[in-house]
């Protein structure tokens, strides 16, 4: 089946090949003006519009980022200055709010102080107001407890004696006596 | 391919008459212009020339027009070709002087890989550069820079060294001089301009006669059953080829385009 269709292409190309030789090496006259229009048209082309072109382009594009690199590297030192103020600045805060933190330590010590003397002197006046209003109590019922035993001694004296006696002598007697066992006690 | 395909509708399995075209050159597209204007035959492949032109003007033209900062994703592409033509082959092969023939080369390797790749085209599948007129151009105009160019830069020197060589032995200098005359001035362009127009040649051969003969292997399934599967193998086949066709469409191209360059370079530096 397949072998029978073989020799009729065989054949064909064996006729072509006598019918045909030189006309498939030769150029023909209009493809060749033709080929010829279409490719000079194209190097015109590629001469005066394609390679001015590219060139202008990449000479563009390579001032462009150029450029952009510039920028870039200016950026980048603009930013590391930027980040160097930063810095310094927050340093400088932070040295700062230590100060005012030392500042208000130091101030609260001394409120601190200020406060703990206060209450100390209060206290000592406190103290001492108490001791002197004990000892003038004391004085007081002192006196009055002298007295008071001066007149007992009289009455019991006046009791036993069944008579009145010199009230003013013997009370200036009584405490004359009061005074001096005062002294002896003391 | 097209008239093989139409073709294989009209033909007869049965009286074994299986829709071979009835020349070779149908497959390359010899036929009738379709209108002809003072001797001038307007043929479907002078069309395709100058599509392929506009094709490449418009990419060059939509890739380059902005010049952005940030170009597009087609931008840095166009640009990249651009560039590699310019840096990698003009400059990088001929010397720091080659910037001067980079339109030249861009031209060529443009227009040549559009051209090439009209083979893979759906719907055109014909490399205009499978005819010779243009291998046959771009080789003159190579071949005409290189000798201008070595005779401007050596003066006689360029052709007395080429056919005199000083530094090959007295006996053998004649020969080695006739040699690299031949090679020179008469192998140079003929091979540079047949190395394109062959492989494609062949690259359109092969696709036309794979596809087209695995459409009409399949088309005859109903009458003889094993026919169906050939053809199928065959249309894979075909798709394997389709696939490295794009590959040697690509490569030759950049290798006619890298010769020009090197064929320059010899010029301007002979004693490399």
């Amino acid at each position: 089946m397949f072998a029978s269709a073989l020799p009729v292409f065989l054949a064909a190309s064996e006729g072509a090949e006598e019918s045909s030789g030189i006309d498939l090496l030769l150029p023909a006259t209009s493809e060749l003006v033709a080929g010829i229009l279409a490719f000079v048209i194209i190097y015109i082309m590629a001469w005066k519009w394609v390679f001015p072109q590219i060139t202008k382009t990449l000479e563009n594009r390579q001032a462009a980022i150029k450029a952009d690199y510039e920028a870039a590297e200016a950026a980048k030192v603009e930013a590391e200055s930027l980040k160097n103020d930063y810095q310094a600045q927050l340093a400088q805060a932070r040295d700062e709010a230590s100060r005012i933190v030392e500042e208000a330590r130091q101030a609260g010590e001394s409120v601190r102080a200020d406060v703990v003397a206060r209450a100390e002197t209060e206290a000592t006046a406190i103290k001492e107001r108490a001791t002197a209003d004990m000892s003038g109590e004391r004085d007081r019922v002192a006196a009055g407890l002298k007295r008071e035993v001066a007149d007992l001694s009289l009455d019991v004296a006046e009791k036993v004696l069944g008579t009145s006696l010199d009230r003013g002598a013997q009370q200036a007697l009584v405490n004359q006596y009061i005074d001096e066992l005062g002294g002896l006690g003391s | 391919m097209e008239s093989v395909i139409l073709a294989a509708s009209e033909c007869d399995v049965e009286a074994e008459i299986i829709c071979a075209p009835s020349d070779v050159l149908e497959l390359f597209e010899f036929t009738k212009p379709l209108f002809s204007i003072g001797g001038f035959d307007f043929t479907r492949t002078v069309f395709l020339i100058f599509l392929a032109m506009f094709i490449v003007l418009a990419i060059l033209y939509y890739g380059l027009r902005k010049g952005e900062k940030v170009p597009s994703k087609f931008g840095a592409a166009v640009e990249s070709l651009v560039t590699f033509v310019r840096d990698d082959i003009a400059i990088g092969i001929i010397g720091p002087e080659g910037i001067k023939y980079a339109p030249y080369l861009l031209t060529v390797f443009t227009f040549v890989i559009v051209g090439n790749l009209f083979e893979v085209t759906p719907l055109i599948n014909f490399p205009i550069t499978s005819r010779m007129a243009i291998p046959a151009f771009i080789a003159v105009v190579t071949w005409v820079i290189f000798v201008i160019v070595g005779f401007k830069k050596n003066g006689l020197h360029y052709l007395t060294d080429l056919v005199w060589p000083k530094s090959v032995p007295l006996a053998l200098r004649w020969l080695v001089g006739i040699i690299e005359f031949v090679s020179t001035f008469v192998l140079r362009p003929i091979t540079l301009a047949v190395r394109l127009f062959a492989n494609l040649v062949a690259g359109h051969l092969m696709l036309s006669l794979l596809l087209a003969s695995g459409y009409i292997f399949v088309t005859a399934i109903p009458d003889v059953g094993l026919k169906g599967f050939v053809g199928v193998a065959w249309f894979v086949f075909g798709l394997g080829i389709y696939l490295f066709e794009i590959v040697v469409a690509v490569l030759q191209a950049y290798i006619i385009t890298l010769l020009s360059a090197v064929y320059v370079q010899t010029s301007v530096h002979p004693e490399h």
